[in-house]
């Protein structure tokens, strides 16, 4: 059996299912690069295996007071951003939406938000159009709308997490955000989903916890449609030295302060600042999407650079 | 340029208080029973298997999502499935058989 796998799927997947099973059919690949084995947690460099365990810690961790803590640390700027994000997706009715790393749900729930006010704008441009109707057509019309609030639309939320995803659904049910919306534990680095089934990837605050951050993109380029478009909002660098300053100040003075003291945990908000002082900056990373094979690259600075919205399109 | 990232920092605090409340009454009174721990086989239209990007089996018995070429099964918790393959379950019945088998002979 073991050497159909290897025919069928190539050495990678062999070596992925010895972790299933516990045991090492083969001998493990020896990557001449080193830097391949081993990555950045926070500044501490640890073997990548042992990242994946520390981030899930982390999240583990803070699932819990995950938003509050967001609204604390950023002043609930991360609510604009987010909103910024969605202007700059624009999504209709229909629209297939994958959101990776959206465990506690923020953006899929402003998509659903955002399908609605549009598929509301739409029937009242509907319903001008229509002046002289037959109760049949209006009884029609009815049922139509009855069906389908989100015109096809859904969102997949998919992360690494299963805690924050519980945390996430239960908010859902709190806001009632029913419809529409799955959930799928999965790894960005390996994503459950069909070839081009999305029309929209994004990832929020959330690619830069990945240990292998060029096969993350090489999925979204896989799960996205011809057309597709993928968009991440991550911190990035800020371009303002004075505000980089007090940002620096804040960063690791404060925010670990309010780590310790809103969800007891230090160390897990010490790694978050760290990880997005190591996180490539603006043009680094849209170099990084291109090399994925993504076109007409860009991104938009938020808030001096504090955040940055990169967007790209598979065409 | 301070002054301006004060602002925008009120405005977002304001903003941020106001989205705490619920943005949307719900339309229809989530069943949790039924839709929140039940699996969607609808969502089945989406999911493939992570290794081998081939479809897969709803086990509604074991609650999993089958790989059958592989022999692969994919737990689903509280309705949603588990995609990791190191959380995932090797199905080897007939191979651990075959060497049951071998041993005793």
């Amino acid at each position: 059996m073991a050497v159909v796998v290897i025919k069928r799927c190539g050495v990678g997947l062999c070596h992925r299912l010895c972790g299933i099973t516990g045991r090492h059919w083969f001998p493990r690949l020896q990557h001449t690069d080193r830097q391949y084995i081993e990555t950045q947690f926070g500044f501490e460099r640890v073997s990548e295996s042992e990242k994946r365990e520390k981030v899930q810690q982390v999240f583990d961790n803070v699932a819990q007071k995950y938003d509050i803590m967001n609204d604390l640390m950023t002043l609930g700027i991360h609510r604009l951003w987010k909103e910024r994000l969605l202007r700059l997706m624009k999504p209709y009715p229909g629209t297939q939406l994958l959101d990776v790393a959206g465990g506690t749900g923020d953006i899929a729930f402003l998509f659903l938000d955002y399908i609605h006010s549009q598929r509301e704008a739409q029937m009242h441009r509907d319903l001008k159009s229509w002046q002289n109707l037959s109760w049949l057509e209006i009884s029609k019309s009815y049922q139509e709308t009855g069906q389908d609030l989100l015109g096809g639309s859904h969102a997949v939320i998919c992360d690494i997490n299963p805690k924050m995803m519980t945390f996430g659904k239960k908010k859902a049910q709190q806001l009632g955000y029913t419809e529409g919306l799955s959930w799928v534990v999965g790894n960005a680095e390996e994503l459950p989903f069909v070839d081009e089934k999305f029309d929209i990837y994004t990832v929020g605050f959330g690619i830069r916890n990945m240990a292998h951050i060029k096969q993350a993109l090489q999925e979204a380029y896989r799960v996205l449609k011809p057309g597709g478009r993928f968009l991440c909002l991550e911190f990035s660098q800020v371009n303002n030295p004075l505000i980089s300053r007090i940002y620096d100040l804040y960063s690791f003075q404060v925010i670990p302060v309010l780590g310790e003291v809103i969800a007891g945990d230090w160390k897990s908000y010490q790694y978050l600042v760290e990880s997005i002082r190591l996180f490539p900056a603006q043009e680094e990373f849209k170099a990084m999407i291109e090399d994925a094979g993504f076109m007409k690259v860009n991104y938009h600075n938020l808030t001096s650079g504090i955040a940055a919205i990169h967007s790209g399109f598979k065409l | 340029m301070l002054g301006l990232a004060a602002c925008r920092i009120g405005a977002a605090a304001t903003r941020g208080l106001l989205h705490t409340a619920p943005r949307r009454a719900a339309a229809d009174p989530p069943d949790p029973a039924n839709s929140k721990k039940r699996f969607n086989p609808e969502l089945l239209q989406f999911l493939v298997c992570p290794l081998s990007h081939k479809p897969l089996r709803y086990e509604e018995s074991t609650n999993e999502l089958i790989n059958e070429e592989l022999g692969i099964a994919y737990p689903i918790i509280d309705g949603m499935p588990n995609m990791i393959p190191q959380d995932a379950r090797m199905i080897q019945k007939e191979k651990k058989q075959e060497e049951s088998e071998e041993n005793q002979h």
